[in-house]
């Protein structure tokens, strides 16, 4: 069913250690560009520390050792791109809705800002386009100088993922974006992200495997940090090949 | 014993201490009140401490000389009445009154005012009414001293005055200059200092060490700070009793518990601010000044005012520090910079003037400050809580 795509992420021998501690096992996978990619696997199996490879965020965490290597369009993100500028092309959303407390607008503007846009008008611009990708723009565009914290969770998630848009990335992350909402914004994250995968490189993060195999076009399987399966969606759910990877998408266990 | 005795007996400890607690502040609250509140005048809170005398020179009115049968005394346009230990006092004073355009010597205007006591006119000292109370009445002396004052109608004459002090002028501005001179010091390092802790230092063996540093800084007696700041900034580096001496040490004194205070509320700041804010790639000097720190305000706020609340009731390390001269400093540091907060006035005044009724007002002064600081940190607290919540 799918046209080979281009490559976007190559990973190679893969690990990750928060101390003595190895969260990642010897991944190696590639991850197409203009796709969705799930990972999807029980809580702890390394799922979240994977996706933050991805634009650096585990630079943060005192204590953790990164072998091996990832590449973005054929460079390596670790050694040859200076890590701001990645992130500006990786953009992130997480679980919990997390707006800053300021308003839409400046939750919208915050990204374009630090980058060093200043002009009002160019601004606008972005804010509007931005929160229109994200299809919330209908239900905010009168609200845009109230606190971000004062809508519903869904639209406070969409507003979030506005934000990472905001920057112009080519990449985004999405941790569990729909674990904390009702089913209705749910729908919405989902629609949202399929649309958005005609512009972007989208990789998610999933519990819910309904979530997965409904918008996905590969998934991954993890368990206790290793990459168990991957492959495209319909193979992975319909056929897997691992009878680990059966036994999780059966609910026989996670 | 079965459990309701038990529960019982707790009850009764528990409320009992509650009650004491309640009784002991309301009592030495109204303990307070109940002796400073008679020294609470208009005076009180509108005057120098000391008595000053000025020499000026007043173009007297022309015209009739002598003296009303009310005191008022028409060269001077203002009404007179004798003073229990010099001079005369003014009572009442026209509006457009010769002594409004006094000059003194430096040829500035120096407005009298009421109470303002007349001791020499010319060279000609006026007696108190108490040495020459057995040959005259008050009106016989009051007449003679319109005497004088006719002689010179029409004429500018030199005065001698003494506005008299009492009240609390001076250890106001000096607390005021304190709070603010000790937090311009305190509050930018200590601001700093929380964000290295919180937001740079490596978690580790040193940070641990820093930590306990401040835990004890805090802990350590304010004479302590005092010792010191009196050894260090008033005679090393001879600033001398002063106010920097003073605010540098209130600053050493108060910067563990603003970085504790800031630190904590750094602490709760959630974390997927930093990683939302870092994930759209700002730096993270940009995450801290437009995301971090306005997160951090309300705290940051509320720290900085039980910190005026610290430097309001300080007193041991003042005492060493700044002095206790009732006047307003005129410098930061030398010789004229000296000055006594509220508290250390309180404090001389028990101590070495007996004067508890004086103390005990500023007692009340001293009170209402620390209600209304702890007033508005909570009504911070609740605003911004509310604002961001919203
Ligand atoms: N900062 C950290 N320090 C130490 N261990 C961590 C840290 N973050 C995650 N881990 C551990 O790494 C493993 C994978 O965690 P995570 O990636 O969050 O799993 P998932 O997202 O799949 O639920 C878990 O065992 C977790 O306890
Ligand atoms: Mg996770």
């Amino acid at each position: 069913m799918s046209l080979q795509k281009k490559c976007k992420f190559q990973v190679n021998d893969l690990n990750l250690f928060y101390g003595n501690f190895q969260a990642l096992k010897n991944i190696n996978m590639d991850i197409h560009e203009n796709e969705i990619t799930a990972f999807i696997g029980p809580s702890g199996c390394g799922k979240s520390t994977f996706l933050k490879t991805i634009n650096r965020m585990n630079d943060l965490i005192d204590g953790v050792i990164i072998e091996g290597t990832i590449k973005m369009d054929g460079v390596d993100i670790y050694s040859d791109i200076d890590v701001i500028k990645l992130r500006k092309k990786v953009g992130m959303v997480f679980q919990q809705p997390n707006p800053f407390p300021m308003s839409i607008y400046d939750n919208v503007a915050y990204g374009p800002r630090v980058h060093g846009i200043k002009k009002k008008a160019q601004l606008d611009e972005i804010v509007e386009e931005s929160l229109k990708r994200a299809a919330v723009w209908d239900e905010v565009k009168d609200r845009l100088k109230k606190n971000a914290l004062s809508v519903s969770g869904g639209q406070q998630q969409r507003v979030c993922i506005a934000r990472a848009l905001a920057v112009e990335p080519d990449v985004i992350l999405m941790d569990e974006p729909t674990s904390a909402l009702d089913p209705i914004s749910t729908m919405k994250i989902e629609d949202l992200a399929l649309e958005l995968k005609n512009k972007y490189t989208i990789i998610i993060v999933t519990h819910n495997m309904q979530q997965a195999s409904r918008i996905s076009d590969r998934t991954a399987f993890f368990l206790t940090g290793d990459m168990i399966e991957y492959g495209e969606t319909e193979q992975i759910f319909n056929n897997p090949k691992e009878k680990k990877t059966e036994d999780y998408i059966t609910g026989r266990f996670g | 014993m079965d459990r309701r005795k038990k529960d019982g007996i707790a009850n009764f400890f528990i409320y009992a201490s509650a009650g004491i607690t309640v009784f002991l502040l309301v009592f030495i609250i109204l303990f307070i009140v109940i002796k400073g509140l008679p020294g609470i005048t208009i005076d009180f809170l509108t005057r120098n401490y000391e008595d000053k005398t000025t020499y000026v020179n007043i173009q007297l009115n022309k015209g009739e000389g002598g003296i009303g049968e009310d005191g008022y005394l028409p060269v001077l346009g203002a009404y007179i009445t004798v003073n229990e230990q010099k001079g005369i006092a003014l009572t009442k004073i026209d509006k457009d009154s010769p002594v409004k355009e006094a000059v003194d010597g430096l040829g500035e205007v120096y407005a009298l005012k009421n109470k303002d006591t007349l001791t020499k006119i010319e060279d000609t000292a006026i007696d108190s009414y108490e040495k020459v109370k057995d040959s005259m009445t008050q009106e016989e002396y009051l007449k003679n001293i319109a005497e004088i004052f006719s002689e010179y109608a029409g004429q500018s004459v030199k005065i001698k005055v003494v506005r008299p002090g009492g009240g609390i002028v001076p250890m106001v501005v000096t607390t005021f200059y304190m709070i603010v001179l000790s937090l311009l010091i305190a509050a930018p390092v200590s601001i700093l200092a929380a964000i290295y802790l919180n937001e740079y230092a490596v978690k580790g063996k040193l940070l641990n060490i820093i930590h306990f540093a401040i835990k004890n800084l805090a802990g350590i007696p304010s004479i302590i700070y005092g010792l010191f700041g009196s050894l260090f900034f008033v005679q090393i580096l001879k600033m001398q009793y002063s106010l920097l001496s003073g605010a540098m040490t209130i600053s050493i004194i108060l910067l563990p518990t603003i970085i504790t205070t800031t630190e904590e509320t750094l602490k709760t700041i959630p974390n997927t601010y930093r990683e939302s804010s870092l994930g759209l790639g700002a730096t993270k000097l940009q995450t801290i000044t437009k995301v971090i720190l306005p997160s951090a305000v309300p705290g940051i706020l509320v720290a900085v005012l039980l910190s005026v609340g610290r430097i309001v009731g300080e007193s041991a390390a003042l005492l060493l520090t700044a002095g206790t001269v009732a006047q307003i400093p005129k410098a930061l540091f030398g010789n004229s910079a000296s000055g006594a907060t509220l508290t250390i006035k309180a404090y001389t005044l028990m101590k070495e003037e007996n004067d508890l009724t004086t103390a005990c007002a500023i007692g009340i002064i001293l009170l209402i400050i620390i209600i209304g600081i702890n007033i508005s940190s909570k009504l911070i607290t609740k605003k911004l809580l509310q604002k961001k919540g919203a």
